[in-house]
């Protein structure tokens, strides 16, 4: 290995960083609104759907502002970390085509850039949280896992999509439906028990559903997450990832040639 | 010769493009064409190309619009992938600079150094070090924190050649770097050439100048129809090219 090469071993993680950054920045501060865009959107949705389902429909969640707020947050990294990197291949072509980046670089920096717009989101969170006469306990320790189960998903999720992309570019379409599907199929609203008695395998079917569930047992309840629905959703993540894996190292590998 | 000599070895290396009559880029498009033909035929770019390159050494690479030069460039530089059998191997890490290529054109010419420098295998803090050395260079002064995409092309590939200059890289493709820019420009990257900067690194140059191949390449290779058909002499690569086209 000559020493450029170990140099770009040796700075991965920083040339990541460097991306992540970079790419926050292009999300957020070329907006007019700025960064406070990523926290208003969120908030605004929360808004809509608090007045809607509290006040007009009568849903009796305690804390319930808190509870959709988490729901939407989670939802929206999801949907950000799918949606947003289906065409990651094309607009971020400038970066492999002519250097020796790893793909893996350009999507764990653009997902990381989301989890900064998220990190803002979680924090607004955790005040409202404690303004509101709220405790965490101890198993906020539970959370990091369920972070990076979320990660993991999107990652995996980013890669297979963002592969089929290069051969169906209708895929962000088809994909927008299967979103709009999925939102109304995760407790994001409701309560996990309203949508279980409905459907009763969605839980495990749906990867998001058990982390929203998870991550309001431990930040909002107190208590110790689902750990079967926890194990279930880090192998989803698992099988995803490795299949999203694969699909880049066997199709991405020629995106050059197909975009 | 030692294989630690070698920069850069292709090994029967072929590209070839499956051209259908009927393009389908979405599943749309699949879905109700399922069942008609669309008949494909295949193009070979490049065919069956072998050779090696040692360290240290400027290799021109010349032929005719579409003779497969600039296919070849994106195989050796891993842009592209050769067909199966083919093997390429580099022995260090490379760039390939074209006009404005490796740049976005959404980010200013700071961000791109940065981004450019880091991929390169550059630490935040060297790029610190070279930053202002690229910017005078590059004679961007007051565009520093201008996207690229208000520059002109002239602008852009005074940004490329100033990274290359300044970049660590072990196997520099130049693919007509010379073909815009005004000439005050030309005069100081010839100069840059010149100046023993090319000593010691593995170049390949893709040019039709051949008075650039001429001055700078120690041997030079002539792409015919997606062959091969003369890799030595610089010279003798030259009035080979030269014969072709009477």
């Amino acid at each position: 290995m000559t020493p450029a090469e170990l140099s770009i071993q040796s700075n991965r993680w920083e040339r990541i960083w460097l991306l992540a950054k970079i790419e926050f920045k292009l999300r957020y501060y070329e907006n007019k609104l700025g960064l406070l865009w990523a926290l208003l959107k969120p908030i605004s949705e929360m808004l809509i759907f608090y007045v809607a389902f509290e006040y007009l429909l009568g849903m009796k969640i305690p804390n319930y502002v808190c509870y959709i707020y988490l729901g939407i947050i989670t939802w929206n990294f999801f949907v950000e970390s799918s949606t947003g990197m289906i065409p990651i291949l094309n607009t971020k072509k400038y970066l492999y085509e002519y250097s020796n980046i790893s793909k893996f670089e350009i999507y764990i920096a653009h997902l990381l850039s989301i989890g900064i717009g998220f990190s803002f989101n979680l924090v607004i969170f955790a005040v409202y949280f404690i303004l509101t006469g709220n405790a965490f306990s101890i198993n906020l320790l539970f959370y990091p896992i369920i972070l990076v189960n979320l990660f993991l998903l999107g990652l995996g999720i980013a890669m297979i999509l963002s592969t089929v992309y290069l051969i169906a570019k209708d895929i962000n379409q088809i994909w927008a439906i299967v979103m709009a599907m999925g939102f109304w199929l995760s407790p994001i609203l409701f309560k996990a028990e309203e949508l279980r008695a409905k459907l009763p395998l969605i839980d495990y079917f749906n990867p998001v559903s058990g982390l929203i569930i998870n991550s309001r047992k431990v930040l909002m309840e107190g208590v110790q997450p689902d750990f079967t629905l926890m194990l279930i959703n880090l192998l989803q993540a698992s099988i995803l990832m490795l299949v999203g894996g694969l699909l880049v190292r066997k199709i991405g590998v020629k995106a050059s040639e197909l975009l | 010769m030692e294989a630690t000599d070698i920069a850069l070895r292709l090994q029967n290396v072929s590209k070839t493009f499956k051209i259908y009559d009927k393009n389908y880029q979405t599943i749309k498009d699949r879905l109700f064409n399922f069942y008609k033909t669309n008949r494909s035929r295949e193009i070979q770019a490049v065919k069956n190309v072998s050779f090696e390159i040692r360290k240290g050494e400027c290799i021109g690479l010349i032929g005719r619009n579409g003779s497969g030069k600039s296919t070849l460039t994106k195989i050796m530089s891993g842009s592209f992938v050769p067909d199966k059998n083919g093997i390429v191997e580099r022995n260090g890490t490379h760039m390939l600079l074209n006009l404005g290529v490796g740049f976005s054109h959404e980010l200013t010419a700071r961000e791109n150094i940065y981004v450019n420098g880091s991929t390169l295998g550059l630490r935040i803090s060297q790029i610190d070090e070279i930053f202002d050395q690229i910017i005078a260079y590059a004679e961007l002064e007051d565009f520093v924190d201008t996207k690229i995409k208000y520059f002109s092309s002239g602008m852009v590939q005074r940004l490329s050649f100033s990274i290359a200059i300044y970049a660590q890289a072990d196997i520099l493709f130049l693919d007509e770097i010379f073909a815009v820019g005004d000439e005050k420009f030309r005069d100081k990257a010839t100069k840059t050439l010149e100046n023993n900067w090319l000593k010691g690194r593995t170049v390949i140059i893709v040019s039709h100048s051949a008075d650039l191949i001429r001055k700078y390449c120690d041997k030079t290779i002539l792409m015919q129809k997606g062959e091969m058909i003369f890799f030595g002499d610089s010279e003798e690569a030259l009035e080979l090219y030269k014969q072709s086209y009477s």
